[in-house]
């Protein structure tokens, strides 16, 4: 049967569509033939899958033949089962009849002739040529058809249709379309299931020695090619599965030897792709097929039918498994390859699979997962290719121009080295090239890192390429390479551990190739003995890829160093691309450094820049340090090389922020060299940089700083420094951010003088203005190295920032800085409350209270108010308070804190000059509660009157007060006030009032001089004088002096004692002199005062200052007496008439009366009256106590002569119960002193409460 | 042999990362565990694509290349541990049995009150198990 294979393929090639075999019994088809060919394909049709499920088919080709066509009439009957998949699927027999008889006689028999054969699926199309308006012809030819129907038609199935050729009924072509899509259905499965029973024949001796692959495969693909024929791609392609399901078993299985193929030239040009690429027959082996060949047919199959179900994805996803499992395969047979065969296949394979599935209109088409799971694999495709690629290049020495980055040494150190079974040896003709190869080596430099960077390069080798050519060449000792050739170090390191680090599976290939190496010595030519240099390993691998590589581009990409460059970045680049659209960016990031290393090294910075910006971004972003450090050094230089400074220091100030293991101190030194070369001297303008890896910067640790509202201060923050060596910060500022508002800005603290930060900690102290009240966190740190803004936002807790925090930015919660709310920050109090002397000069005493706060330099401004002079010339007094007053007690601060004045530990005492109003205070009394003592003088040119028990005159404390403005200015740098105005009270020494004690029949008067002391101090009289005022004189020849042994006498604070003074009416001097007339007696009293200060009066401050403190001071009190006329002057006397004796009660209306009368005759009165006989009179009443009606002031008429009296009434009505004083009346035109009263005095009357209301109380 | 192992944090940030070549090489390493970072990533987020179950901490082969294997391993607290070998035939037993031991190793290492969460791994003692559990695996695989 494998005999058929070169048959079948011809038949499969020749047939791609399903035949419907055309019986024209009547001659009919050349008429009709185009109306069924338009026809084809058909639009729809529902065929049945293998699994016996419906399927609707779109466009199904079908092709109509005339079973008298050679094609299908010269075919044996073996062929038709074999291949019977290209047989008809359908038999249309075209008959037409005009005539019962002759379809009875004739066409009946033929047609069941015809359709007898079981085999075949068939229907009849009755074609009627008859001319509609020919009426009996299309009578006729229906009564054929109808005929025809009953014979040929049964229940089951409707078998024949009818086309009127001069207009077919409408619903004739879906009929046929219907009838010709039934048959091929049945036709299908009974086909199907006539394969599918072989096949399972053939599968149960699968394991017998008779078993054939290929005959297997026949079945298989027939089957296949069926379903393909009928649109059932999806069933083809599960058979084509299948079948590679089961080559791979069977070329697995073990006992037979194989050949594998792949030897033949081209086939190093992978044809997973090409199903033509060889006829089966050529690859037929015993019962089999090779595999090299077999797999990628197999392959092809599979792809085609994906494309044509539109699932290029799949290919991709296949084609990529299938290239590394046959990659696989094909390490295993490589020492029968060509050299490098392997590699060449893969780069090919990839290729061409990228170069299928390229075309762009796949875009939604898919779910986008999918298509991100597709971009992701034709990056892999381009990743695979790019590293044989590179392989190959390596090879034939273009080393040096792959970079020696991660990425390349992680793909290309794990990768084992070819194994060919012979390492190809130079050719003999080759020596220019080997010269000019070595030439190529010794010129080329080890790439120089930047900023002097020493690394260690990564290998690109799995080992040494020298040793392992000459091992494989020959029986060499490997070990003593390294002494016999000066080969380049840089490539002599790297891993070592090939030979520790291979499998034994490799073991035993080496042991293999050994041997194959000794039985064929023909291969070298002379020089076996003599190992192979450096140099010309990579001519004789070039020269051995040459012949193994068919693909011309790609021979030509490796031609040379530009043009391997070029296919270098193409694949590069299309595996990055096609990572960023996957899942994978890490992929595709970390490919863009490696264009962006070509990039670099064809100068073109600015792409190599951007790029090499995204994979440090990628690094930096999570952390891997490492990674970066390895890739940042060359983001600096592309940004050197562009100028960009700000991004060139930013690199430097992340290289130097990189843990420090990384790079040496040398390294980093030379990082900070470059940031400190850039700031100092190239930079125009200012630029900005952000250093917060770098500098960080917190709080001390402790309590916040605390300080008052209005208080500067100086702020001590700790600094991290990053940097290698000191560097010196022209200027610093920090900002302060307040935790209570967000709104208000954050306040910046400069430091404008240069800082030098250590290497590690540092600590810096700023200058604090006064801030509002509130809680501060640390905000920015700010400053200035040269022309280099830097700004750190960063906070470390106790140490510098970790290396691995690279995300969080751990914001302070704790704050750095309160500023209390304003508070009573010191108090000033009078410090006595009892009244000073006045005229005299005294101490006032000021308690200045510090709360919680040092007055230090405080500065005190006194403004006295008026009536208030403060002795200059003299000092004032400071002290310790000893004893704190009730008042001042009571303000303590609430924290309870305030110092006891009396455990001050020391009594401290100063005297303190007043210059220009104000006053420093001395350091001790920073703390502690003191008393200012300030001498003043409080001034008053009123003479204090006396009060008598008629002229009761009312004392007004208003008189002695005086004010002190005090200013007190303190805090650190001044900027604390506190305002308060201190009341003091002055007073005279005594008051005075007086009575008459008696009066003697003989015109003596007993004056009784009452002096009540009005100050805290004890008060001595030395002498007291009475000047009497007109109208009186002293009694006898005296001076008014009372008896001199009274005095001196004593007063206690706050007591009385009385004087008498015998006095006497004298004669009133003339009119005309009494402008010049004293009208107030005089009391003149010399006094001492004995005092303490801190109680309240005290002796006058002396001016001198000499004075002892016992000494004697005499002072003059005087006070003005109101000296009553004698009763009889009076020339009007009034009298409160009685009031009725039944007394007062509330509510009751009564009359008060007032007897006027004349005392005197106006004619010897020295009081004025402007209207003769008319006085004028007032009733004054308390409105609570009385309600008054009448008139209340008016005039009336009394005779000027003497003895004429008259009664002024007035109705009243008391209105409160008790003892009340009663309505007065005065006479506002008349001097007091002319009136007697009587009673004299204020008097009180009784007002009984309302009497019980009884008018309702009695019945009627 | 086990030529890597790496504990990668839940931000994707390297913890700890100990290569086991001799050869001056561990940079390429650590690109390997980076870029497989991708592989956990997208079964992470493509549960259902992948199969995996998200109760399942073993995440299986991120790599299929030619010359060395990947394995993930993925925490319930989203610490990833990776595992770079260049045996090319590991036994899945042997790997899960690797990742369980190293996960005890890990969850002791972190438990240690000094060690401050997300931060690296210095601790020796965990250095030393860790170098014990790729030792044993090699003999395991081998026997």
């Amino acid at each position: 049967m494998a005999n058929y294979l070169a048959q079948f393929q011809t038949i499969k090639n020749s047939c791609d569509h399903v035949v419907i075999a055309v019986e024209d019994v009547s001659d009919l088809w050349p008429n009709i033939k185009s109306g069924f060919e338009e026809r084809v394909p058909i639009k729809r049709a529902s065929l049945n899958n293998k699994t016996r499920n419906p399927v609707l088919v779109e466009n199904f080709p079908c092709e109509f033949i005339l079973t008298t066509d050679s094609r299908l009439r010269s075919r044996f009957p073996q062929e038709q089962s074999l291949f019977w998949f290209r047989e008809p699927y359908a038999t249309i027999v075209l008959v037409t009849c005009e005539d019962l008889d002759e379809f009875k006689t004739i066409l009946k028999p033929r047609l069941k002739l015809i359709v007898q054969n079981d085999e075949k699926e068939w229907f009849i199309v009755f074609v009627s040529r008859a001319h509609p308006s020919n009426d009996n012809a299309v009578k006729m030819a229906k009564k054929v058809y109808a005929k025809l129907e009953v014979d040929f038609s049964s229940k089951k199935r409707e078998r024949c249709c009818k086309y009127d050729i001069h207009g077919p009924e409408a619903n004739f072509w879906d009929d046929l379309e219907s009838k010709i899509m039934e048959c091929v259905r049945n036709t299908l499965d009974r086909r199907v299931q006539f394969y599918e029973d072989e096949i399972r024949k053939l599968t149960e001796q699968r394991f017998m020695p008779v078993w054939n692959f290929c005959n297997f495969f026949i079945l298989k693909e027939s089957l296949a090619f069926m379903f393909e024929m009928a649109h059932l791609y999806e069933d083809a392609l599960r058979e084509y599965d299948e079948l590679e399901l089961c080559y791979l078993e069977t070329v697995n299985m073990p006992g037979k030897q194989r050949d594998f193929g792949g030897v033949d030239h081209g086939d190093d040009w992978a044809a997973l792709l090409n199903s033509e690429n060889k006829p089966l027959t050529q690859i037929v082996q015993d019962d089999s097929f090779r595999e090299f060949e077999f797999r990628q047919y197999l392959f092809a199959y599979q792809s085609k039918l994906l494309f044509k179900l539109n699932r290029p994805f799949e290919v991709a996803s296949r084609g990529h498994s299938f290239i590394i499992g046959f990659s696989k395969a094909l390490t295993l047979h490589e020492n029968m390859l060509p050299f490098c065969m392997r590699e060449v296949w893969v780069i090919t394979a990839c290729l061409a699979i990228i170069n299928a599935t390229a075309s762009p209109n796949y875009d939604g088409l898919v779910a986008p997962d999918i298509e991100k799971e597709f971009y992701r694999l034709k990056g892999d495709l381009y990743s695979l290719c790019r590293v044989k690629f590179m392989r190959l290049a390596y090879l034939i020495g273009y080393g040096a121009d792959i970079e020696r980055s991660p990425v390349n040494s992680a793909l290309l150190s794990m990768l084992p080295w070819p194994k060919p079974p012979v390492w190809p040896s130079v050719p003999p003709d080759a020596s220019p090239e080997v010269l000019e190869k070595e030439k190529v080596i010794l010129q080329a430099s080890p790439l120089i890192k930047h900023f002097g960077i020493q690394r260690k390069p990564l290998p690109l080798e799995p080992s040494v390429l020298l040793r392992e050519a000459n091992r494989r060449r020959a029986s060499l000792s490997a070990g003593n390479v390294f002494e016999m050739f000066d080969g380049r170090p840089t490539l002599i390191d790297g891993s070592a551990s090939d030979a520790s680090s291979r499998t034994p599976l490799s073991k035993k290939m080496n042991a293999i190739s050994m041997s194959r190496t000794n039985s064929s010595p023909g291969t070298f030519d002379g020089s076996v003995d003599r190992p192979m240099r450096l140099a010309e390993i990579y001519v004789a691998a070039e020269h051995a890829l040459k012949h193994t590589i068919s693909d011309a581009d790609l021979w030509k990409a490796l031609s040379s160093v530009e043009k391997f460059e070029q296919k270098y970045l193409e694949l590069t680049k299309g595996a990055a691309d096609n990572y960023h659209h996957s899942w994978w960016k890490r992929h595709g990031v970390v490919l863009d450094g490696e264009i962006a290393a070509v990039c670099f090294r064809h100068g073109n910075f600015d792409l190599a820049a951007k790029s090499y910006e995204k994979v440090c971004a990628l690094y930096a972003g999570e952390g891997w340090q490492e990674l970066l450090a390895d890739v940042l050094p060359n983001l600096a230089e592309c940004q050197k090389m562009l100028n960009d400074q700000a991004g060139y220091l930013a690199s430097c100030v992340k290289l130097l922020s990189l843990d420090k293991g990384l790079f040496s101190t040398k390294e980093r030194q030379a990082f900070q060299a470059e940031v400190l070369r850039l700031a100092h001297s190239e930079m125009k303008d200012p630029v900005p940089l952000d250093v917060s890896s770098l500098i960080t910067f917190s709080g001390n640790p402790g309590p916040p700083l605390e300080l008052c509202d209005g208080d500067p201060g100086i702020l001590s923050v700790t600094v991290w420094s990053g940097f290698p060596d000191d560097i010196t910060l022209d200027s610093l500022n920090l900002t302060l951010t307040a935790t209570f508002n967000a709104d208000e800005g954050a306040k910046a603290l400069r430091s404008s003088t240069a800082t030098i930060l250590k290497p590690g900690r540092n600590t810096i102290t700023l200058a604090l203005p006064p801030q509002k009240p509130g809680s501060y966190v640390l905000g920015v740190l700010t400053g200035q190295i040269g022309q280099l803004r830097f700004r750190s936002h960063s906070f470390s807790k106790v140490g510098p920032v970790d290396s691995d925090d690279f995300m969080s930015y751990e914001k302070p919660t704790r704050p750095i800085l309160k500023v209390f709310k304003p508070r009573p920050l010191v108090d000033l109090a009078e410090a006595i409350s009892s009244a000073l002397l006045i005229n005299e000069t005294q101490w006032v005493g000021v308690i200045v209270r510090p709360i919680d706060y040092s007055l230090k330099g405080a500065v005190l401004y006194i403004d006295t108010g008026p009536g208030l002079n403060i002795e200059e010339s003299h000092v004032i007094e400071m002290e310790t308070c000893v004893n704190i007053s009730q008042s001042s007690a009571e303000m303590t601060n609430s924290n309870g804190t305030q110092k006891d004045c009396s455990s001050a530990s020391k009594k401290e005492f100063q005297q303190l000059k007043l210059q220009d109003g104000r006053i420093e205070f001395p350091a001790w009394a920073s703390d502690v509660n003191s008393v200012l003592w300030i001498p003043v003088r409080a001034i008053s040119d009123r003479l204090p009157r006396g009060s008598s028990s008629v002229t009761s005159q009312k004392q007004s404390n208003l008189d002695g007060m005086r004010t002190i403005a005090l200013k007190l200015e303190f805090g650190v740098s001044h900027n604390q006030i506190f305002e308060r105005t201190v009341a003091v009270h002055f007073t005279d020494p005594f008051h005075v009032s007086t009575r008459v004690a008696d009066k003697c029949n003989d015109g003596t008067l007993l004056l009784q001089v009452i002096l009540h002391s009005q100050v805290k101090a004890t008060l001595t009289i030395y002498d007291a004088w009475l000047e009497l005022q007109d109208g009186f004189i002293h009694t006898g020849q005296g001076t008014g002096r009372p008896t001199s042994s009274f005095f001196p006498l004593m007063i206690s604070p706050t007591s009385r004692a009385g004087i008498m003074f015998s006095i006497s009416l004298g004669k009133v001097i003339d009119k005309d002199e009494v402008e010049e007339l004293q009208t107030d007696s005089i009391l003149n009293i010399r006094y001492g005062i004995y005092g303490e200060r801190t109680n309240g009066a005290h002796p006058p401050v002396s001016m001198d200052g000499t004075e002892p403190e016992d000494a004697r001071q005499d002072l003059l009190f005087k006070s003005a007496i109101v000296l009553q006329r004698p009763v009889l002057d009076p020339c009007l006397a009034v009298g409160f008439l009685p009031l009725p004796s039944t007394g007062l009660r509330v509510g009751q209306l009564i009359t008060m009366q007032w007897r006027v009368e004349r005392l005197k005759g106006l004619e010897d009165n020295g009081i004025s009256e402007h209207n003769q006989g008319e006085v004028l009179y007032e009733v004054s009443a308390n409105s609570e106590n009385w309600m008054l009606a009448g008139r209340k002031r008016g005039h009336v008429t009394l005779s000027t002569i003497q003895g004429s009296r008259i009664v002024i009434s007035v109705l009243c009505v008391p209105l409160v119960a008790g003892y009340v004083r009663p309505p007065q009346l005065g006479l506002p035109d008349v001097d007091e002193s002319n009136i007697s009263c009587n009673p004299p005095g204020p008097h009180l009357v009784c007002v009984m409460p309302p009497a019980l209301s009884s008018s309702f109380c009695i019945p009627p | 042999m086990i030529v890597c192992v790496a504990v990668v944090g839940h931000q994707n940030n390297p913890l700890y990362i100990q290569s086991f070549t001799e050869a001056d090489d561990a940079l390429k390493l650590h690109h390997i565990v980076h870029c497989s970072l991708d592989v956990v990533d997208e079964r992470v987020n493509n549960p259902k694509k992948s199969g995996l179950t998200l109760n399942e901490t073993f995440l299986g082969l991120l790599y299929p290349t030619e010359n060395y294997k990947v394995y993930g391993y993925l925490t319930n607290t989203k610490v990833k541990f990776i595992l770079v070998t260049t045996d090319l035939d590991v036994r899945d037993a042997d790997v899960r049995n690797f990742f369980r031991r190293f996960h005890a190793a890990y969850v002791d290492a972190v438990s240690n009150p000094f060690h401050v969460p997300g931060k690296k791994i210095t601790s020796r003692t965990f250095a030393e198990r860790v170098s014990n559990i790729v030792k044993s695996f090699g003999l395991s695989s081998a026997g």
